[in-house]
């Protein structure tokens, strides 16, 4: 939005609040409006200006500041905050629908139910009623969300660990390579990407970044100890191919076109059939090969050999498990 | 206009021109005194900061104010002067301007400012935050939560347009990828838009695709460039219900099934988690044990247990065990 948009916005809403608490200090309007002395200060000026033309300027806003204190007069239609628009107030609804079915409101304090009486219900439950009720009918907007995440039951304990800062010890296993490892991680976030929740923060074991899928996670204690402070940005977790992961290239069909989405492609082309060869990098072959058994008969190893015969080895030995005396063994 | 004027400080400003924000200021003011719409030659008069332009450069002036209060979210009204008069003019209702007191109190304020947080949507809904702020005398009070280190990620790309479309009731317009084609290849779509679903970590659009003549889901995330509007407001029938997400979204199978699942030491705990219980003890089989699995999407527990390998095996039901089989043996053999 650009400087002069913002600034009118801003001024719409402290008016109101100017006309409300007459006589504050120019200091805690600044703080309470996230802005600085000189801005207000600006604002004000700007202010006094305004109006409609005068017939000896009695139509004039007046805004005057004397001994540091603020009053502002005669702008009686800047009574009230300007209505929420559709676009800001759907925005929030949706936010707050969507902090509630993710069932995540438990463990964020705020959010807690305050009263202390049982069945009652909090107040992300009754801001929502309001919202809805100021609304009305433009409330009714055909949005349906379903935010059931893997790894959820983690959450109650994670929470503390992240406010908190302390040390978490992992029971993890690993995406990459199929094992279950014992880390310390200094946790930074948590977030929900593609429909999991994962922990993000500095592993002690890889001594670097690393995010964690709280649906791989086996077990979690929080340590007493207490973490360094976490980096002010931490990034989503994507997948940054380093220069000595394994290059693969495979062809899919348009049935498994989609884990087009879960690579990081290098390269796509498509033959005439329809089948898309995909080439990308891998942390693991072995990663690679389970994704493959995913895919079945809709997916093609071109490169490299190895990945080929490690697909057929897993088949093989599960298929065995299978084939095996238990097969009849229904309940 | 002001030549020179003093300001509080006794220096003379100099505005020879009307400070831009300064006239938008006075254009909402002008709007909202009037009880009958002003036309523009009326606003012109009204208003400081137009005059002594050229008619046509301060009609452009006036466009553009009028764009950008509305882009605010300014209630601008159209309307003809009176019963009599065709002339079309335009004025602020109090009513449409003035929030009416929605009075949050400040648990409400804050748990609200928590899952605008949450929802990482704080540039479309801050401002909101800050009306119902002034509303509630809570003036920077909902800004002091501390940024949480938990985030939802439902921010995405043509969101916001397609929910305008559907408030709107119009038909859109956008270039989608389809996922088999090669990587930059997109076909133009026009679609009246049902309904926005969110479904394992993405956002649908579901709606009547008029190329295909049919009801289509279409990914937001394959949707190149911007999603424009381009049928009459008010011209979609927007079902009552928005549908729900299993039965519309592609790999959402609606009928839940009960599968019996059998792990092995190293693939129990994961199994339990889905599972939502220990298990039993199986008695032949040391250390393993079995589990009730409930589920709608048929491929994807296949391709879950596939990833667990040989720790675990899929008991039940038969048709489910016999698809898992014949997916790893027409992997074996030589396509």
């Amino acid at each position: 939005m650009n400087p002069t948009l913002a600034r009118l916005r801003r001024i719409l809403v402290m008016v109101p609040w100017l006309l409300d608490h007459p006589g504050v200090a120019v200091e805690e309007v600044a703080r309470r409006f996230e802005s600085s002395p000189p801005e207000i200060l600006d604002d004000l000026d700007l202010l006094g200006y305004c109006g409609l033309p005068g017939y000896g300027g009695g139509d004039l806003i007046e805004a005057s500041v004397s001994g540091g204190q603020v009053v502002v007069r005669m702008a009686e239609f800047f009574a009230r905050p300007l209505s929420l628009s559709m676009r800001e107030g759907l925005a929030l609804l949706l936010a707050a629908r969507a902090t509630r079915d993710s069932g995540v409101l438990g463990n964020v304090p705020a959010m807690d139910r305050s009263g202390d009486d049982a069945g009652t219900d909090g107040p992300l439950i009754t801001a929502i009623a309001k919202l809805e009720a100021h609304l009305g009918a433009r409330a009714e907007v055909p949005v349906a969300m379903d935010l059931r995440a893997g790894g959820a039951e983690h959450l109650a304990a994670l929470w503390p660990a992240v406010t908190d800062h302390r040390v978490v010890d992992l029971t993890y296993q690993s995406a990459s390579k199929n094992e279950t490892t014992v880390r310390q991680v200094e946790p930074w976030t948590i977030r929900l990407v593609e429909g999991a929740w994962y922990l993000q923060g500095y592993c002690r074991s890889a001594q670097d970044q690393r995010s964690f899928r709280l649906d791989r996670v086996k077990d979690l204690q929080v340590t007493e100890e207490t973490a360094p402070d976490p980096p002010g940005d931490v990034r989503p977790p994507v997948y940054r191919p380093a220069l000595d992961d394994p290059l693969v290239v495979i062809e899919v069909s348009p049935q498994a076109a989609w884990i087009a989405d879960h690579v990081v492609l290098t390269d796509r082309t498509q033959n005439k059939a329809g089948w898309s060869r995909l080439r990308f990098q891998t942390t693991t072959l072995d990663w690679a090969a389970r994704l493959l058994l995913r895919l079945g008969d809709q997916a093609r190893v071109i490169a490299p050999q190895e990945l080929a015969d490690l697909r057929r080895s897993h088949a093989q030995s599960i298929l065995a498990l299978y084939d095996g005396p238990e097969s009849t063994n229904n309940p | 206009m002001c030549i020179g004027a003093f300001r509080r400080d006794g220096r003379l400003r100099l505005a020879l021109v009307v400070d831009r924000l300064e006239r938008l200021v006075n254009l909402v003011i002008a709007l909202r005194e009037t009880r009958r719409p002003l036309t523009v030659e009326r606003i012109h008069d009204r208003v400081a900061g137009y005059e002594g332009e050229r008619d046509d450069a301060w009609r452009r002036m006036f466009e553009r104010d009028k764009a950008d209060l509305r882009d605010l979210g300014i209630p601008l009204r159209t309307e003809k002067l009176d019963r009599f008069d065709e002339t079309l003019g335009y004025r602020i209702a109090p009513e449409d301007y003035d929030l009416p007191a929605v009075s949050l109190h400040p648990a409400e304020l804050t748990a609200l400012a928590v899952a605008v947080q949450l929802a990482g949507l704080g540039d479309e809904a801050a401002p909101a935050l800050d009306k119902l702020a002034v509303d509630a005398d809570l003036v920077g009070e909902h800004r002091a939560i501390p940024r949480l280190p938990l985030e939802l990620g439902l921010d995405a790309p043509n969101r916001t347009a397609l929910t305008q479309a559907l408030t709107n009731r119009q038909r859109v317009r956008f270039d989608y990828r389809k996922a088999a084609s090669a990587a930059d290849e997109s076909v133009r779509r026009s679609v009246d838009p049902h309904a926005l679903l969110y479904w394992r970590g993405r956002w649908y659009l579901r709606g009547f695709d008029n190329d295909r003549q049919a009801d289509r889901t279409f990914r937001l995330d394959r949707i190149s460039g911007t999603v424009r509007p381009t049928g009459q407001p008010g011209s979609v029938e927007i079902p009552q219900q928005p549908p729900n997400p299993l039965d519309v979204v592609p790999g959402a199978t609606q009928d839940p099934i009960e599968a019996v699942v059998e792990a092995g030491q190293a693939a129990a705990w994961k199994v339990a988690r889905r599972a939502r219980g220990a298990g039993q003890p199986v008695n032949d089989r040391d250390g393993w044990r079995r589990f009730v699995l409930r589920t709608n999407d048929v491929e994807e527990l296949i391709g879950w247990l596939l990833e667990l390998g040989t720790d675990v095996e899929l008991i039940g039901p038969d048709d489910v065990r016999a698809q898992l089989v014949t997916h790893l043996r027409e992997m074996m053999d030589p396509a």
